[in-house]
């Protein structure tokens, strides 16, 4: 099976179970909500995807020139302007570009093997998702952990040294730290492998391309040694970057939230801090952060771009750079649009998630 | 039944009275009473500013040297002096220089066998000849080599006076010189003092570091300044009609920011960096593109607000234009808001452009930029560790400046912004 769809199944098979589940119990105020929702989808790809296609197509500088260079004779370029449709009226162009956003077939790559781009994503995206998820996830942790307790404990060292972190956090360029940590912990301390998704020498039979995955299903626990190693320095440069607007939010909400007067009255009745912040400041104060995951959405993919720089991590945000770098149009507004899609998706389910927690959000 | 006097609004604290009472500069200078923290954090960060604008404005003030030059060794680490071939003469020797020499004849000389000393001093010598020669003298430098097999023995040489002077590389002389009391460093053979320490060493090409990064801040600020100027005076016009006009306009335009806004930024400034090429002014373009939106946004939704005040309501009814309306009694009250996201946003596009520039995409590739000199010093990580320590130290402490600057003056300016 194509590793796209099965990637699509591992993540979409669940979500579509969930959204299934949240429709039927759910109440009519919330079933409409979610209709219009998923309805407003599509024109946000839609105005991704003109986006795109006006920032390759109308700005000067045109896909022949940068594909062929200053090499390409007219003669060539004419020839490589009708094959790929370019000499068709704009809107004709357009059409058949969205048609193509829309079943997902994204054409041929124009250099090396010319392999379908489809079949590159479906190698580059798995690898993408592996490195993201756990960094999202060490940063919510992180995040609202420091949060809290910097919310809390207010003008304690903590709250100072959190602030600091999360301003200096801000502030450093993510492929920085990247090489950073590459140089503490991979050259100087030699701890983890400093490039790379799995130690090229460990044989491993691929079938989902989420290495994690296939050596579990395969019991090859050499190789699942070698994935985690090669996980830990991108996940961390990508987890802590993201960690410090978790941090922020986390902490304002939290300091707001305990001047409310229902965790006053929590108080003078007796409840213990820790019982307030966990049950009832914590659990309001969660609700912007949630919102904050869809924004981070795209601070995400940009970081992930870099930290797969960083890293020669074979995913999606290497993949782009290297076909600018080679001058792959095709690919190039391909891997863009996918990533327009991307943004879209998870938007939507932080929304459908944001309105379960919080009952005031309906349209 | 509630006590009366809880029901009574609480006294306003003196730094609101006082905020009432002053005017623009006391407040600033009042600040550390009345902000704490963030007077701090003002001062401090306007000092940084100030620091990295002054560089940008005169780079040669921090860098001695040409940025694109080779100027030193290659991999020369920071404060180290670079390897050089010295005269090591007895401490009772009467000789400074080579040019001493002349006349004496066949001076004994000691060199480590193989060592290229033995080569430097010899051609060093010839020049010396020429130089006297030059000046019409007929005196020759002549050296008579003694080869010995370790630098041990060239010290034990000049030490006993069995030779007159000697040749060896100052890095291998330096740590053995202490065991030879009597044998002192007559500097270089070429007559200079010792070789030039780098302050934070040369990369690859044997460039100084410190001068690319001083050269470095001008590029880097004049991408943040222009491309945020170019924002500004796009985002800003469009957010005032949209907002002040309504309708389908706005709602369209709206759709189109806010997707443009959800957007990776850095993924659409690297399409259309890639698109333009690699230049300043795409850069420049590419960024700018990304961060309208965000002043957009503001000023619509300040717009929104500002628009329902009874101030604008009293300038229509005694039949105010909708132009001067926007002119003189919106805008005015929308854009302090906007000048302190300028400062944030300043930051915001020099992160970006170190980005593009890290990943090949915005300047042309011998550009003294830091992001460049990330991504060339990651190639040479194994061994030199200045090449990406000290760039990006540069991108930190500008970006934290211009962060801090901001979110300072937010502070003190928008007082009911401070949440107690």
């Amino acid at each position: 099976m194509h590793p796209l769809v099965l990637t699509f199944l591992i993540f979409g098979i669940p979500a579509a179970i969930g959204l299934t589940w949240v429709f039927l119990r759910g109440s009519s105020g919330l079933r409409s909500y979610i209709t219009t929702r998923v309805a407003l989808t599509i024109p946000m790809i839609l105005i991704l995807a003109t986006v795109v296609f006006l920032v390759m197509r109308v700005i000067p500088g045109s896909p022949i020139d940068s594909t062929l260079g200053p090499k390409g004779t007219p003669e060539i370029k004419e020839r490589f302007a009708e094959q790929h449709g370019l000499n068709d009226p704009l809107a004709v162009q357009y059409g058949r570009f969205v048609a193509d956003v829309f079943t997902l077939d994204f054409g041929n790559s124009l250099i090396g093997s010319q392999r379908p781009i489809v079949d590159e994503l479906g190698e580059r995206l798995p690898a993408t998702l592996e490195m993201v998820i756990p960094a999202t996830l060490l940063a919510l942790g992180l995040g609202v952990f420091l949060g809290t307790r910097a919310g809390v404990r207010r003008k304690s060292a903590t709250d100072y040294s959190s602030r600091i972190f999360s301003v200096m956090i801000y502030a450093m360029p993510i492929f920085w730290l990247g090489l950073l940590f590459q140089l503490i912990f991979g050259v100087w301390l030699g701890w983890t492998p400093i490039a790379g998704r799995i130690d090229p020498s460990i044989p491993l039979e691929r079938t989902t391309n989420l290495l994690i995955v296939d050596s579990i299903i395969t019991a090859n626990w050499a190789a699942l040694r070698s994935v985690l190693a090669h996980l830990i320095l991108p996940t961390l440069t990508l987890g802590l970057v993201l960690s410090g607007v978790f941090l922020r939010l986390t902490r304002i909400n939290v300091i707001e939230t305990g001047q409310e007067d229902y965790v006053a009255s929590a108080r003078a009745r007796g409840i213990s801090q820790g019982t307030i912040t966990r049950k009832y400041s914590l659990k309001n104060a969660m609700i912007p952060v949630i919102t904050l995951i869809g924004l981070q959405v795209a601070i995400l993919l940009a970081g992930a771009v870099l930290t797969e720089t960083v890293f020669a991590w074979p995913g999606m945000g290497r993949y782009l750079i290297q076909r600018i770098l080679s001058r792959d149009f095709t690919a190039v507004q391909s891997v863009i649009v996918f990533f327009a899609l991307f943004v879209a998706l998870i938007s939507l389910a932080v929304d459908i998630l944001y309105s379960l927690l919080d009952p005031r959000v309906r349209y | 039944m509630t006590e009366p006097d809880l029901l009574e609004a609480p006294p306003e604290e003196q730094w609101q009275v006082d905020l009432e009472r002053v005017g623009f500069m006391r407040r600033i200078l009042n600040g550390r009473k009345w902000y704490g923290v963030d007077w701090w954090m003002v001062v401090i960060s306007s000092i940084m500013v100030s620091f990295f604008i002054f560089i940008a404005f005169f780079p040669g003030l921090l860098a001695t040297y040409d940025p694109l030059e080779q100027v030193g060794p290659r991999f020369l680490p920071p404060g180290e002096t670079p390897d050089t071939e010295v005269l090591l003469l007895h401490v009772d020797s009467p000789i400074e220089s080579l040019a001493d020499l002349a006349g004496l004849g066949r001076v004994p000389t000691a060199v480590v066998q193989g060592a290229p000393s033995s080569e430097d001093i010899r051609s060093e010598a010839e020049r010396a000849t020429e130089e006297l020669a030059a000046a019409g003298s007929d005196d020759r430098v002549r050296l008579r080599m003694v080869r010995l097999e370790t630098l041990e023995e060239v010290l034990e040489a000049v030490e006993t006076g069995e030779v007159e002077l000697a040749a060896a590389s100052s890095q291998q002389v330096e740590p053995l010189l202490e065991a030879y009391p009597d044998v002192v460093i007559a500097g270089s053979i070429t007559g200079e003092k010792g070789g030039k320490a780098f302050p934070l060493g040369t990369n690859q090409i044997g460039q100084d570091v410190l001068s690319r990064l001083s050269w470095g801040a001008r590029v880097a600020l004049t991408i943040g300044f222009t491309a945020s100027i170019f924002s500004f005076a796009i985002g800003v016009p469009l957010g005032l009609f949209a907002g002040f006009t309504g309708g389908k306009l706005d709602r369209g335009m709206t759709l189109v920011m806010d997707s443009l806004y959800a957007f990776p930024g850095l993924i659409l400034a690297i399409a259309i960096a890639a698109v333009l090429g690699p230049s300043i002014f795409n850069i420049i373009v590419a960024i700018g593109v990304l961060y309208i939106p965000t002043y957009y946004r503001i000023v619509r939704g300040q717009t929104l607000s500002t628009k329902e005040g009874l101030h604008v309501e009293a300038a229509k009814s005694i039949g105010a234009t909708k132009t001067s309306i926007l002119r003189r009694y919106i805008f005015p009250l929308v854009v302090p808001s906007v000048a302190i996201i300028f400062s944030v946003n300043i930051a915001d596009a020099i992160l970006t452009g170190a980005a593009l520039s890290f990943l090949g995409l915005g300047l042309p590739p011998t550009t003294p930029d830091w992001g460049i000199d990330l991504a060339r010093g990651q190639e040479f990580i194994q061994r030199a560790w200045w090449l990406i320590t000290f760039p990006g130290i540069a991108v930190m402490l500008v970006v934290l400046a211009f962060t801090m600057l901001g979110e300072g003056l937010t502070e003190i300016f928008n007082p009911k912004l401070r949440k107690q």
